[in-house]
């Protein structure tokens, strides 16, 4: 057990199967998982890394050889897939990460204007240019790609608040807007098993039982999500992170087609592993801790997650640019102590 | 033709229904009636987003629905407020709001904007990816009571403490309640960074607002 790789062990924790210890990563996308410190220390700055393959490489490559995550993990953003559709997007600057600026349509009724996404184009390309990167590099830790999740990406081509509206009054609409996310996230999801992921991690910052509430949120996030990921099926790991309060859609969260599922800081691990024994569940360190917090505390806030169950130890949502090495570097490292000291109680 | 209480009822009916095109009928039927336009205001369309408040307090809306309600509410306000009589004799409270710089998140911000309308403020939206400086420009040019922010990232949420910083260097920092939210926002934050208050939603910021304005709502503006 000692010679595992940090690729087989996140591949056996995603699956559930003995573990030495759980992983502790941070998967990139929505979750970013890159700061200042890293940026400067690898000479691979935002924003130049957004566009930039070897930067982008580069930088995520710097962070675990740092000691940071057990895994690679990209892009640093969830604007890639909207800007290849027509979306207007700000790449932002050291401490901003990229946002859309213009949403291209004023309905979901006008899904027809939107470019296909073109995995040989743009960003999306710098993306599936740096997995290559990674993979070429040879090394046994996990290639994390990441795709923003249907009813998010879904919802900065349309703003927000219409698609919310739109959900409810224009049904067929909605679904074929969202029928074409599905389509163009597909292409960019396989482009990035071919190219070398490890695993596909798709995020919901939007589509979220809090805002959406749970039949809503079977309709869209769930039923797209599984749309997604059942034409994903090559990637070895299938994680899904939906952000915020569960408690409305609990009972939903079994349904989806995933190996990992991945939550807020406010929801108990203990409390959702109860509605999805067969699942591993990732998470849940408080982000604004690991920006602000002493090293003692995150070390504190890591054994816990470990102690309620977490099967894979994670950031509870994207990072702060200003967090800071040695708060990741801790994590990291409690997680590796922590696991051996509970090895050492059982008398293993 | 429908009585005065009828059509009050109608109006808030429509709104708490999200009947977002049948208001527009109502509220004209209402004004060609000759009924008082600041009534059907209050009892009408603010006591309907009242009880979509209610809804979604009991998690029986969630917010697709609260913005639909709202778009009725405004469809109703449109015809009615051009016959309504000026009520600002009494001076509302003031309130800055916006989503901070680099994020363009504002579904929550414009649910508190509406909730904080309904409630008789004065709303000076700034709207998403608002440059820090901007809030403590527009609290000074206006005077105004209250500073509100949101983020909904956690990449950008340090510029709430950044503006609370600088309304305390341009001298106006207790003058000004700041009051924060958005999903990755908690109280612990909102007290670390020095803020008056924190809502986890757009129904909580109204009590808030009200808790620190010491408030009379029942001077205030449209508030019933």
């Amino acid at each position: 057990m000692n010679t595992i790789t940090p690729r087989n062990r996140l591949l056996a924790a995603a699956k559930k199967l003995p573990v030495d210890r759980p992983p502790c990563i941070c998967p990139g996308g929505m979750m970013n998982m890159v700061f200042q410190e890293i940026m400067e220390e690898s000479n691979c700055p935002w924003p130049g890394a957004h566009t930039d393959p070897q930067k982008m490489a580069g930088l995520t490559f710097a962070l675990n050889e740092a000691g940071g995550f057990e895994n690679y993990g990209l892009p640093f953003c969830m604007t890639v897939e909207a800007e290849a559709m027509g979306a207007t997007v700000n790449l932002g600057n050291l401490f901003f990460e990229p946002h859309v600026l213009e949403s291209p349509l004023n309905s979901s009724a006008e899904a027809d204007l939107l470019r296909p996404l073109d995995v040989d184009a743009g960003r999306a390309r710098v993306v599936i240019d740096a997995i290559k990167l990674l993979k070429a590099a040879g090394t046994d830790v996990p290639i994390i790609g990441n795709l923003t999740g249907p009813v998010s990406t879904a919802g900065t081509l349309v703003d927000m608040s219409i698609l919310l509206k739109e959900f409810r009054k224009k049904p067929a609409e909605a679904q074929r807007l969202m029928e074409y996310m599905v389509i163009n996230l597909v292409k960019f999801g396989q482009a990035q098993i071919q190219a070398g992921a490890d695993a596909i991690c798709i995020s919901e910052p939007s589509g979220t039982g809090e805002i959406l509430g749970p039949q809503l949120f079977r309709d869209y996030t769930l039923k797209y999500i599984n749309q997604l990921m059942d034409a994903l099926d090559d990637a070895p790991v299938k994680i899904v992170h939906i952000c915020g309060v569960l408690k409305s859609v609990y009972h939903i969260i079994p349904e989806f087609n995933c190996d990992v599922f991945s939550v807020d800081s406010i929801v108990g691990l203990d409390e959702i592993k109860k509605f999805i024994p067969n699942k591993a569940v990732m998470g849940n360190i408080n982000t604004h801790a690991l920006a602000v917090m002493p090293p003692e505390k995150i070390a504190k806030l890591t054994r816990y997650a470990i102690s309620r169950g977490a099967d894979i130890v994670a950031p509870a949502c994207g990072l702060s640019t200003t967090t800071p090495l040695l708060n990741v570097q801790t994590m990291v490292r409690t997680t590796i102590a922590e696991s051996e000291s509970a090895r050492r109680k059982s008398g293993e | 033709m429908r009585n005065k209480a009828e059509l009050l009822k109608v109006l808030s009916d429509c709104v708490v229904g999200m009947e977002d095109e049948a208001v527009v009928e109502a509220a004209e039927e209402y004004i060609a009636a000759g009924y008082p336009a600041m009534e059907g205001i209050l009892k009408g369309l603010a006591d309907g987003m009242q009880r979509a408040a209610v809804l979604y307090e009991e998690e029986e809306y969630y917010i697709p629905e609260l913005l639909i309600c709202s778009d009725a509410m405004y469809n109703g306000l449109a015809v009615l407020r051009p016959h309504a009589e000026n009520t600002d004799s009494q001076k509302k409270h003031r309130i800055v709001i916006g989503v901070v710089e680099g994020d363009t998140h504002d579904i929550g911000k414009n649910l508190v904007r509406i909730m904080l309308e309904t409630a008789g403020y004065e709303i000076h939206d700034l709207g998403r990816d608002v440059a820090l400086q901007k809030f403590v420009d527009k609290a000074i040019e206006i005077d105004a009571d209250v500073v509100a922010m949101s983020s909904l990232m956690s990449t950008t949420m340090s510029g709430m403490a950044e503006v609370i910083k600088m309304l305390e260097e341009a001298g106006i920092r207790n003058r000004v309640k700041v009051i924060v939210g958005g999903a990755p926002v908690s109280l612990a934050y909102a007290q670390r960074i020095g803020a008056d208050g924190y809502s986890a939603n757009a129904i909580e910021a109204v009590k808030l607002v009200d808790r620190l304005m010491g408030a009379d709502t029942s001077s205030l503006g449209i508030a019933t």
